[in-house]
């Protein structure tokens, strides 16, 4: 550190220090009769300026400074460089900036570290009564409540739309420290209609006016103060990018909170959390409810990997993760071939500059001076690179801010450039500077010391690069091939019923209030009557499961009355109402659905009523006609008769098997839940139904726990992984593809160019102009293939672990995909390599012979 | 880089006689050079070449300090003077010195 600073502080005077020293202690020798020797002064003086080892810079500068006018006369390849490179680094920061936001952002509050999720009862929601006593328990240093999942009317004086809403405690603003762009957050002083707006619908819906903190804007009717607006960059306490539209006091009656917590200074977590469990237990005394709350008592995190953790649950964290790995890793192998795109054109300006570089050598430049400023010509291109990189990267953040994805939730991106990206991108252009430059300007000196090398040589290592490219695109292929196909796959796959058209209510039962299923089946049937009277409903029905919300399956064996045989089965179960299959838009295929009325039941008593899917038919019963048919299972002695035969539906996930299914009729089970679904049909779009259906079932139960959203909404969600991947992947994939392209056809290029002269002799010696466009083609074709042969043996390897991201029976070792891939690239490498051909045949030999 | 023959010795050497020569106050180069030339009854010589190397590697290494001043003769000269590090310096490097020179002494008064 001295030294350096010593350095930094004597640089720039040394020179003239040393000499004016040497000149002295000449002058001094030479007074005194020269008793000591000369030596040699210029050896002192480099000696001294090694010392001062600034050589490197200075020595690098001026190669920058050469190598910026030695580029200009070669602005075809800059271009080709710089795009290249451009590309690649851009395509690799932007998406680094979508990991780092993705998996490491925090929430947009003072001291992030310091704020906690907590969870009681195992539920993420409490009544803001609970919100309140933890409050008041004076454990946290401040206590906030928020709903996040609702939506408000917002009127713009022509139009009602529906926004999405948070609704929040108050003292939300001032207790986390949330940083507002304008005006103010909400104040536990504010009346209920005080409102603070996102960036985004500020700008995107007011059009970004100005002047509009302190006016009032229409939220369900009632005028709401606007208060403050939010930063752009502001991130929500749920992250990944959920950003809703506006902040409000809570406005429906009773709405639960998600509670959020400021731990008190010096406070840990594990501190917290065994207060959290003495004050849960309080609760319980106090209000005694189905559902302890200190049953599961849980503190998480808000910021980066560990909320991650507790919103998508160690699995998911994981999973998503290594889908990032898998991209970075993708868009790296995409840079690579960009670099070797730039390390095969400076291998061949390499060649053109051998007399400049023998010139200086034999003038006495190092190998190792002259290596530095080859070297530093990659440099000065990976810099500008990694400048059109980053204003890449911004294009897409950009790009991405505007964008809002078709999501039955507000995901809004918010890029930011921060250091991690930086030093990331510092990163790429050393790395992108070594792998374009190390080998060309090692082979440039080699060859200038030893010419007897062949310039073959030289065309050998540029075809060794393409091989090399299309090798690595074809990896890169193989990859965003299969999450295309996973894409086809998951969309071609129905989820068996309608989600479109249709709505779900999730009711929780009090349960001390419905012990007897008596009062439970009262239950479902006033609900159904009060839900099928909304106006616009045009089918209700109540089950025990809706597909992707639950899930209960019975493996046993099954005795078939007729025959006696003995089957061993295994079957999701569920029990619906009877016009549950026309509400969900599930075909009957044979028979008929249960009948209406439920207790004396008009469906004969003697026989429970089942209704199975076609695969349980098909696989079970497939020796007679199933309908009619009886069978024995469980603990039931009664028989189960099959009145109906319907189509299947998935049930957990989307890409899963077809399975065997069985309904039963709801009104006849023992309901030993409390838990209880409804669909809904509507002929109005299923949205506009939400407040209605939630209002309907208020009013059957005050005290029920109650959650409305429309189908997409709870499973379009099942659709969005295999979406993003296919998006992400495919477009990095053509970007591969362009790159290992652009190389191959630079490669041709100039092998004709080298090879004019041959040609034209074999032109003079009669060759046909056909000859040599298959000659040359043929030439690209033997690149290709062994390109192609060397990526398939690597991508055989490198995509099995993308397995665990694709829909089942899409195995990455399907040689489909790489079949597809290989012609793919061979079409395209083919169709690069024709112009060159073409203009190979269209030489004159009498030119060409003279060339050179 | 380094042009002489066995550089760590003389290097080593060199450092110790200059520090030695600029303990008792602060030497401009040319002083230095002759105080080592004086005390080794002439026997040494230092060539500018070695010597100023010497010291500015010992200037980097917080062994002395340097500072232009006036010379006897009034002219402006640089002036190295040792630093509490260099002191330290001298006294390991004398020690290492006398120990060696003892044993290489010792080694060719006997016969092997």
């Amino acid at each position: 550190m001295r030294r350096l600073f010593l350095r930094l502080r004597r640089r720039r005077s040394m020179e003239r220090d040393v000499e004016a020293e040497l000149a002295f202690h000449r002058d001094m020798a030479a007074a005194q009769g020269n008793p000591t020797p000369m030596g040699n002064t210029t050896v002192v003086k480099e000696q001294a300026r090694d010392l001062w080892r600034f050589t490197f810079f200075e020595n690098l500068w001026r190669d920058v400074v050469y190598g910026v006018r030695s580029l200009r006369r070669s602005p075809a390849l800059v271009l080709t460089a710089l795009l290249s490179l451009g590309l690649g680094i851009g395509i690799n920061t932007a998406i680094f900036s979508l990991a780092v936001e993705f998996l490491f952002s925090q929430p947009s509050v003072t001291n992030p570290g310091s704020v906690v999720l907590l969870i009681l009862g195992g539920n993420s929601h409490a009544n803001p009564e609970v919100v309140d006593f933890v409050r008041s328990s004076g454990l946290f240093q401040a206590v906030v409540g928020e709903n996040e999942e609702t939506f408000i009317n917002w009127n713009d004086g022509a139009e009602t739309r529906q926004i999405f809403a948070v609704q929040l405690t108050k003292n939300y603003f001032s207790a986390l420290g949330v940083p507002i762009a304008d005006g103010r957050g909400i104040l536990p002083q504010d009346t209920d209609e005080a409102v603070v707006l996102s960036n985004r619908f500020w700008r995107s819906h007011l059009r970004g006016d100005p002047a509009v903190v302190g006016r009032a804007i229409r939220l369900d009717g009632r005028p709401y103060t606007v208060v403050g607006i939010l930063p752009a960059d502001y991130r929500s306490l749920i992250g990944l990018g959920f950003s809703p539209d506006v902040y409000v006091p809570p406005y429906i009656e009773g709405t639960r909170l998600a509670i959020y917590a400021r731990l008190r200074p010096g406070a840990t977590i594990g501190e917290a959390r065994a207060g959290l469990l003495t004050v849960a237990r309080r609760l319980d005394q106090l209000m005694p409810g189905p559902f302890p709350y200190a049953r599961e008592c849980r503190i998480a995190a808000v910021g980066g990997l560990d909320r991650l953790r507790s919103e998508t649950g160690e699995e998911g964290s994981q999973i998503l993760g290594l889908f990032f790995l898998v991209l970075q890793v993708v868009v790296g192998l995409v840079l690579l071939i960009a670099c070797l795109n730039v390390a095969s054109l400076l291998l061949a300006r390499g060649s053109a500059r051998r007399r400049e570089l023998a010139t200086r050598l034999s003038l006495g430049a190092g190998r190792g001076r002259l290596f530095q400023q080859l070297f530093s010509e990659s440099l000065l291109l990976s810099l500008m690179g990694t400048v059109l990189g980053l204003a890449l990267r911004q294009a897409l953040a950009a790009a991405l801010d505007r964008f809002r994805p078709p999501l039955p939730l507000p995901i809004h991106l918010h890029l930011t450039m921060d250091f991690r990206i930086t030093v990331y991108a510092i990163l790429l252009t050393s790395f992108a500077a070594i792998a374009s430059g190390l080998l060309p300007a090692w082979r440039s000196i080699r060859q200038t010391i030893s010419p007897d090398l062949r310039p073959e040589s030289k065309l050998r290592m540029q075809r060794v690069m393409v091989v090399a490219q299309i090798a690595l695109s074809l990896v890169v292929l193989t990859a965003a091939f299969l999450f295309l196909r996973n894409l086809w796959r998951s969309n071609a796959i129905s989820p068996g019923f309608d989600v479109r058209h249709t709505l779900r209510a999730d009711v929780n039962l009090p349960p001390a209030a419905y012990k007897d299923d008596l009062r439970k089946r009262a239950y479902v049937a006033l609900s159904l009557q009060a839900l099928a009277g909304l106006p616009g409903i045009q089918a209700a029905a109540a089950a025990r499961i809706i597909p992707f919300t639950d899930n209960t399956s019975y493996g046993s064996e099954l005795t078939l009355t007729d025959t006696g045989r003995k089957v061993p089965v295994e079957f999701a179960w569920n029990a619906v109402s009877p016009d549950y299959f026309r509400a969900m838009g599930i075909p009957i295929v044979r028979g008929r659905t249960f009948l209406p009325g439920s207790l004396a039941g008009s469906d004969d008593t003697a026989a429970r009523p089942v209704i199975v899917n076609r695969t349980f038919a098909q696989r079970y019963l497939a020796d007679r006609e199933p309908l009619g048919r009886s069978f024995v299972w469980g603990r039931n002695q009664t028989p189960s008769r099959i009145v109906g035969v319907v189509e299947g539906t998935k049930t957990m996930s989307i890409g899963e098997r077809d399975r065997p299914q069985v309904y039963e009729d709801l009104s006849r089970i023992d309901n030993d839940r409390t838990r209880l679904q409804f669909v809904l049909r509507s002929a109005t779009p299923p949205a506009m139904q939400l407040q209605a259906v939630h209002a309907a079932l208020r009013r059957v139960d005050p005290d029920a726990g109650l959650q409305v959203e429309t189908m997409y909404s709870s499973i379009g969600l099942a659709f969005l992984p295999s979406q993003v991947g296919a998006a992400l992947l495919g477009g990095i994939g053509v970007l591969g593809l362009i790159l290992a392209i652009i190389g191959l056809y630079g490669v041709m290029v100039y092998s004709v160019s080298r090879r004019t002269r041959e040609i034209g002799v074999r032109l003079a010696l009669g060759a046909d102009r056909r000859d040599i466009t298959f000659m040359i083609v043929a030439g690209a074709a033997k690149l290709v293939l062994i390109g192609s042969a060397a990526g398939l043996l690597c991508a055989f390897y490198l995509v099995k672990p993308l397995a665990m991201f694709l829909v089942p029976g899409l195995r990455p070792s399907d040689p489909i995909s790489f079949l597809a891939v290989a012609a793919l690239l061979a079409i395209t490498g083919l169709a690069a390599a024709w112009g060159p051909a073409r203009r190979a045949a269209s030489v004159d030999p009498m030119t060409s012979l003279r060339y050179e | 880089m380094a042009k002489s023959d066995s550089p760590m010795l003389l290097q080593g050497t060199l450092d110790l006689l200059v520090l030695h020569a600029i303990q008792r106050g602060a030497l401009h180069g040319y002083a230095i050079a002759q105080t080592i030339h004086l005390l080794s009854d002439q026997a040494l010589k230092v060539e500018e070449g070695s010597l100023y190397p010497a010291l500015y590697r010992l200037e980097l290494d917080g062994a002395v300090s340097a500072h232009w001043g006036v010379s006897e003769n009034n002219r402006k000269a640089k002036y190295y003077e040792i630093t509490k590090r260099g002191k330290k310096l001298l006294a390991a490097q004398q020690e290492t010195w006398s120990r060696l020179s003892l044993a290489v002494q010792r080694v060719l008064a006997r016969q092997p």
